[in-house]
């Protein structure tokens, strides 16, 4: 066992956080008080190489492993990236362009994956209805053949990027009466006669990233936009988990790193009773306890991305552990920064309200931390 | 990165796993045992089996931690966890003091008994006004070409049974261990103490007055205090593996039981209330175990950060275990609450490991300004 990066990999993440903290992090609290998304810091991250790090460079990525690409996304958040970019980053990088590179046909990647890395098209996923978030099986948005062409009818709930997507990949029944193997992936485009989306909404977190309704109505796809085969729909929301496991969860853990570094900066500026907080015992326990978890963390993250680039099916019991401890275990954390900033820590002003705000997605979003202990207690029933 | 076991960490772990087969576990319950001849003997039958099966291959000589050291103590600390820590003490305490600051003489005499587990050894480090800049009272003063040492240490593990007790103190404000017998003049063993855990361990205080010390059963004088915060660090080690163990056994008990006690005509596992637990539990024990992995190899490695992450290893392993034991009790019922079940004993062993060592309030402290130097 070694847990080592390569020379090449830290020059690289150095090179990130460079790149990130001079042309995004400065945007980042302006877009995050509006609500808005930052079109100009997503294309730059697509012109960085980022967005399409690890396609192959014929599709206009640059075919790093995985490993280096949830560096990448430790790297955006050690720089003070927040949490609304790099979710949007990774669902149209990881959710939806990497579902058509892996199992959508030639013509498919060739269109869609090198106007994706470059960020000049962005890509939403539609998996969660109003009635269907955990229980995924019980989709019932459906897809129904109709000669050379699918229509869509149904709605999809809290889309990331979807009230800007230009590309959507989309799960539906294309047999209503089948559960996880009824399910099928379409790729559908901005402007499609019976495609909208929703407003968007207003999130307590990573607000700078959209999240909408996805509607479709009659909605009519030509045939050739299936991904892969009918049937195989859940298998390929799957696949993304290993993504979500790793690359997903990478920011927070930067993301928390950024936060302990503005608190060493303001336990050492603020002075109380004559010396500066950062001499307290109680300040130095709460620098501490961040520092636990950032450190505990990180091998979690990286193991799934390592064994992915073993090329190893994903490790369902491992990657429910990285999202658990992620999510649940990152809220004292984040509060106890909220908590050593005082008054200070609940203004929009200082980025730990901001963090903290993003970080309580994380056990919600991209399979609750409920699921997690679901997953977790039925292999272990099992075995 | 790679974070598979490699073939040496792999053949370790199929040695031990052998070594603590099913028909070794009454033998290995007589190292719970509170008596104090009972505990010797013990103590010693296995360090013989533990010899034979390489368990002392690793980590003395050089006294270095590895990943193939924690998960072989790992293996130890769940079977055995009283046997574990009277080991680790007698041999990647005190032989790891020897064997990297005596000089070739104490090497040659002491080093093959303790490698051949036939010396148990003890250390006594901790006085009642220690604190975070790790002052020592305990002071020798010259007599003739010897010294004079005296002083008081309060719990001193394997003091009781041991053949050789390394004491530190100081020597003209030099950090030194003194190399006493248990029957050297001067030196008082108290009586064993009673404790919450770790039944098997014997533990007891020193007291020094004006015990004779010749220059040749001392190590040290050294120029600074390194040794003693090295020796710190070695006992962290031992304890951030002892958690893993108790992790391991209370985890391995609650899931054993939840899947095989039935209520309501189905396994409790099924109940998310337990399920639910057990997948906490789960989730705290791989963090931890990943974390004391990563800790041990930058220490190997010589990782600028491998003191304050072998802190932030020794206090996360520590706590985790004491809220899985606690949840294995739970989930066990009034079972777990039992005296000798594997959860009980856990539970009550894990207070130990957030004490002892550097505690989790100095190791907190430690870490924050670890972390206030670098940002």
């Amino acid at each position: 066992m070694e847990f080592s990066f390569t020379p090449e990999q830290w020059m690289f993440k150095e090179q990130v956080i460079r790149f990130a903290r001079k042309e995004i992090a400065p945007r980042s609290p302006d877009h995050d008080l509006r609500g808005e998304f930052d079109f100009q810091s997503f294309r730059k991250l697509g012109e960085f190489g980022i967005l399409g790090l690890h396609f192959p460079e014929a599709l206009g990525g640059s075919g790093a492993d995985v490993v280096t690409t949830v560096l990448a996304g430790e790297a955006l958040g050690e720089a003070g990236v927040d949490g609304g970019l790099t979710l949007a980053y990774g669902a149209h990088t990881f959710l939806c362009a990497d579902t058509i590179f892996c199992h959508g046909t030639d013509l498919q990647r060739e269109r869609f994956i090198p106007k994706l890395a470059s960020g000049e098209w962005i890509g939403c996923m539609g998996m969660t209805e109003p009635g269907a978030g955990s229980d995924v099986a019980s989709i019932t948005t459906r897809a129904e053949k109709r000669g050379d062409r699918y229509v869509l009818n149904g709605n999809k709930m809290f889309i990331t990027n979807g009230p800007m997507a230009d590309v959507a990949v989309v799960y539906a029944k294309t047999e209503k009466d089948l559960k996880h193997a009824g399910m099928s992936a379409f790729i559908v485009e901005k402007g499609t006669p019976g495609f909208s989306a929703g407003k968007n909404l207003i999130k307590m977190g990573v607000r700078s990233s959209h999240t909408s309704e996805l509607i479709f109505e009659d909605c009519e796809i030509p045939a050739e936009n299936l991904i892969g085969q009918e049937g195989v729909g859940f298998f390929m929301a799957m696949q993304t988990v290993e993504w979500d496991r790793s690359a997903l969860l990478a920011p927070f853990i930067g993301g928390m790193t950024y936060v302990l570094n503005k608190c060493v900066d303001y336990a050492r500026q603020r002075y109380q009773f004559g010396r500066p907080i950062a001499d307290f015992q109680a300040i130095k326990h709460k620098l501490a306890d961040i520092k636990i978890f950032i450190e505990a963390a990180r091998s979690l993250c990286y193991r799934i991305a390592w064994c992915k680039d073993q090329g190893r099916p994903l490790n369902h019991l491992e990657a429910a552990v990285a999202k658990l401890f992620l999510g649940d275990w990152s809220l004292a954390p984040a509060n106890d920064a909220v908590v050593l900033f005082g008054g200070y820590g609940y203004c929009h002003e200082y980025e730990v309200e901001r963090y903290f705000r993003d970080s309580r997605l994380a056990p919600i979003g991209g399979g609750t931390s409920e699921i997690q202990k679901r997953i977790i207690s039925k292999l272990l029933q099992w075995t | 990165m790679n974070f598979d076991f490699d073939e040496k960490e792999l053949s370790i772990a199929t040695k031990m796993r052998a070594l603590f087969s099913p028909d070794s576990k009454d033998f290995l319950a007589r190292g719970e045992s509170n008596e104090l001849q009972q505990t010797r003997d013990s103590l010693l039958q296995w360090m013989e089996r533990l010899r034979q099966a390489g368990y002392f291959d690793l980590g003395i000589e050089d006294g270095k931690n590895s990943v193939a050291l924690v998960a072989t103590r790992e293996s130890l600390a769940a079977v055995a966890p009283s046997l574990f820590l009277s080991v680790e003490v007698s041999t990647r305490l005190f032989g790891r003091l020897i064997s990297v600051y005596g000089t070739s003489g104490q090497k040659a005499a002491f080093l093959p008994s303790i490698q051949e587990g036939r010396l148990i050894g003890a250390v006594g480090l901790s006085e009642t006004g220690m604190n975070i800049e790790s002052s020592l009272d305990t002071l020798a003063v010259p007599a003739g070409p010897d010294f004079r040492v005296s002083g008081e240490k309060g719990h001193v593990v394997n003091a009781p049974v041991a053949d050789w007790i390394a004491v530190a103190g100081k020597i003209n404000d030099r950090l030194t261990f003194f190399l006493l017998r248990p029957e050297h003049e001067g030196l008082s063993i108290g009586r064993r103490l009673s404790t919450l855990g770790y039944d098997g361990v014997a533990i007891s205080p020193l007291s020094l007055q004006n015990c004779p010390v010749s220059s040749g059963s001392c190590l040290g004088p050294f120029e600074d205090n390194e040794p003693l915060r090295k020796a710190r660090c070695w006992e962290d080690e031992i304890l951030t593996a002892a958690s893993l163990g108790l992790m391991r056994s209370a985890l391995d008990t609650a899931s054993e039981y939840a899947k095989a006690h039935k209520s309501g005509g189905k396994p409790i596992i099924a109940y998310q209330e337990i399920g639910f637990k057990l997948a906490e539990m789960l989730t705290l024990f791989q963090t931890a175990q990943l974390l004391a992995y990563r800790a041990a190899w930058m220490a190997e490695m010589g990782d600028r950060e491998n003191e304050i992450l072998g802190h932030c290893a020794k206090v996360f392993c520590a706590e985790s275990a004491e809220k899985i034991t606690s949840a294995s009790m739970q989930i066990l019922g009034q079972h777990g609450y039992l005296r000798g079940n594997p959860a009980e004993e856990g539970f009550r062993n894990a207070k130990y490991l957030q004490i002892a060592g550097t505690s989790a309030e100095i190791s907190r402290i430690k870490i924050g300004d670890g972390v206030l130097e670098r940002g």
